[in-house]
């Protein structure tokens, strides 16, 4: 590939990635909202946010750390999304693979663990902590579900996965050669976007939403943005991984737009877990399945 | 010349103005940020008071605040507008002064409740603060014993209104006349009243200091003020703290 091209492509596809992330959370909050009966906020209100935490005048920082976690945790995910293959635009996806991928999106939770480390505020460093065990948690799923895809495509490589399953049409989707690896993917969605049963790092009730409490102006500016990144990010490789991938623009956004829509839907359903239950349940059950998953996985 | 002048001249003093600069683009930038601020605003509810009690309507299914862009929010750091429901106590006004001083700038106070205004209903109390912006600089009060949910809404159009055209500037008060402000805090608490904020040294890193800044107020905290010292750690009891069975 030339490398002007590449270049254009490594800023293209966080770029795309940061405008459908604030879509995500716009359509997040939408379902929240319409399953509270209520209007819930403008289309541009995500866009609002950021530009107003960014244009705050004051910017407390505790820390050179304070800083540098920020600038991890949406590091992070910026360089997750050059390894994610998007219609037309494949990035550095070749070299990367799902190995590195998952390295790469475990990067902003350790960044925002320096950070708040710094603030030393208790609330945030009660958040981190859960923060990090609910990673521990769903990450032994997420891996088992890694390993059964890479096992059933005979590569590691995102590239090849999504050729496959273009190749083979709707039979080959992972997610119909794999429902039990594809349900016990879902399980770990849930756990690594936060969403309740399991958002028990952000608590706003009881540690005044945690790793966020000592964030203000553009630090909390820079949380929005990651978690823009980070929708984007879960979903678009679990429609890599299981739904196909995308053969064009529009099938892709409504692949990874529809992916959300069972965690967010499902969120508003449960209370909260405790840090014990949520690493009883995801060890227990989404293991299991992955498992199983596994026994039926052939290449 | 008269002392104002004369310290403007050796401070000065910059208030931000939407639309002041020559620049072109700057002045599309400020009206963007000026725009996204009163469509973007994050609330720290205090609700002590009774007056609380119409917030759940106004968020909820009925009046639906979300639709405004107006979201609740938990931590002082991350709020734009501080929302102080009804009477506050002597010891609740220091909390609230407290939590004041740690949001970020730019920020808002909303009084509601007729008891931010003049006391309400506990004008003689010993024990309530009755004028609420003689303590901080109160952006907007919402009267009324207490305010319907539509007077909340509606108070809180009529800021984000402000907010747009650059007229919300309560906070830049708190900063240039802080010694007035400091003068009834010490009134109510006592003349070694201090918050671990600095906000003199604030006042001046945003080019907000001015010959009301420091007074005979500031001087009495100058004498007195320690600097902020870490909590100590320990665990277990010592044997002072024991609890006598
Ligand atoms: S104004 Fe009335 S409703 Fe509000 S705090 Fe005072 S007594 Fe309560």
């Amino acid at each position: 590939m030339h490398w002007a091209e590449l270049i254009a492509e490594l800023v293209l596809m966080p770029l795309v990635a940061f405008i459908v992330g604030l879509f995500m959370v716009l359509m997040m909050r939408k379902i929240a909202a319409k399953l509270q009966r209520r209007v819930g906020p403008p289309v541009l209100q995500p866009l609002y946010d950021i530009v107003k935490l960014f244009g705050k005048k004051t910017q407390t920082s505790h820390g050179l750390l304070h800083d540098f976690g920020i600038v991890m945790a949406v590091g992070g995910y910026v360089a997750a999304e050059t390894l994610l293959p998007v219609p037309g635009m494949n990035g550095i996806a070749e070299k990367g693979g799902m190995i590195t991928l998952l390295y790469l999106t475990m990067i902003p939770s350790l960044g925002l663990a320096l950070g708040v480390g710094q603030c030393a505020n208790p609330n945030g460093s009660i958040g981190i902590s859960r923060a990090l065990t609910a990673m521990l948690a769903y990450d032994i799923p997420f891996v088992i579900v890694i390993a059964g895809v890479a096992m059933h495509f005979g590569t590691t490589n995102l590239v090849d996965v999504v050729a496959q399953q273009q190749a083979g049409g709707f039979e080959s989707w992972g997610a119909v050669q794999m429902p039990l690896l594809a349900l016990a993917g879902l399980f770990a969605l849930q756990g690594m976007l936060g969403k309740q049963p399991f958002e028990i790092y952000v608590a706003p009730a009881e540690i005044a939403t945690g790793p966020m409490v000592e964030m203000g102006g553009k630090f909390l500016g820079g949380l929005f943005v990651m978690q823009c990144f980070q929708l984007y990010t879960a979903s678009v490789l679990y429609v890599t991984l299981f739904l196909g991938g995308g053969e064009n623009w529009i099938t892709f956004l409504a692949k990874s737009f529809a992916v959300l829509v069972v965690p967010m839907s499902l969120a508003f359903l449960f209370p909260r877990y405790r840090t014990e239950d949520m690493l009883a349940m995801l060890w227990k059950w989404p293991v299991i399945l992955g498992l199983i998953g596994l026994v039926f996985v052939t290449n | 010349m008269s002392d104002n002048e004369l310290v403007n001249q050796q401070f000065p003093v910059k208030v931000e103005q939407p639309g002041g600069s020559g620049n072109i683009f700057a002045r599309v930038f400020d009206e963007l940020t000026a725009f996204c601020r009163s469509r973007s605003l994050f609330i720290l509810h205090y609700c002590t008071g009774c007056g609380a009690i119409e917030l759940p309507p106004a968020m909820t299914s009925r009046f639906d605040m979300e639709r405004l862009g107006i979201s609740p929010m938990v931590s002082p750091r991350q709020a734009d507008i501080l929302l102080i429901t009804g009477y506050v106590s002597v010891k609740t006004l220091k909390r609230v002064i407290l939590t004041y001083e740690q949001m970020g700038s730019p920020k808002y106070v909303i009084g509601i409740c007729s008891c931010t205004v003049n006391g309400g209903m506990y004008w003689q109390s010993y024990a309530t603060a009755k004028k609420l912006n003689d303590y901080m600089p109160v952006d907007l009060y919402i009267a009324g014993c207490m305010p319907r949910p539509e007077a909340v809404i509606t108070g809180l159009r009529q800021l984000m209104e402000n907010i747009r055209r650059g007229e919300a500037n309560g906070w830049q008060d708190y900063y240039q006349r802080y010694d007035h402000y400091l003068g009834h805090q010490q009134r109510l608490f006592g003349e070694t009243w201090q918050t671990p904020t600095d906000v003199i040294a604030e006042a001046k890193h945003y080019g907000l200091f001015s010959n009301e800044t420091l007074g005979e107020h500031t001087k009495l905290l100058q004498q007195h003020q320690k600097p902020l010292e870490a909590l100590e750690m320990r665990l277990g009891l010592d044997s002072k703290d024991k609890v006598e069975p």
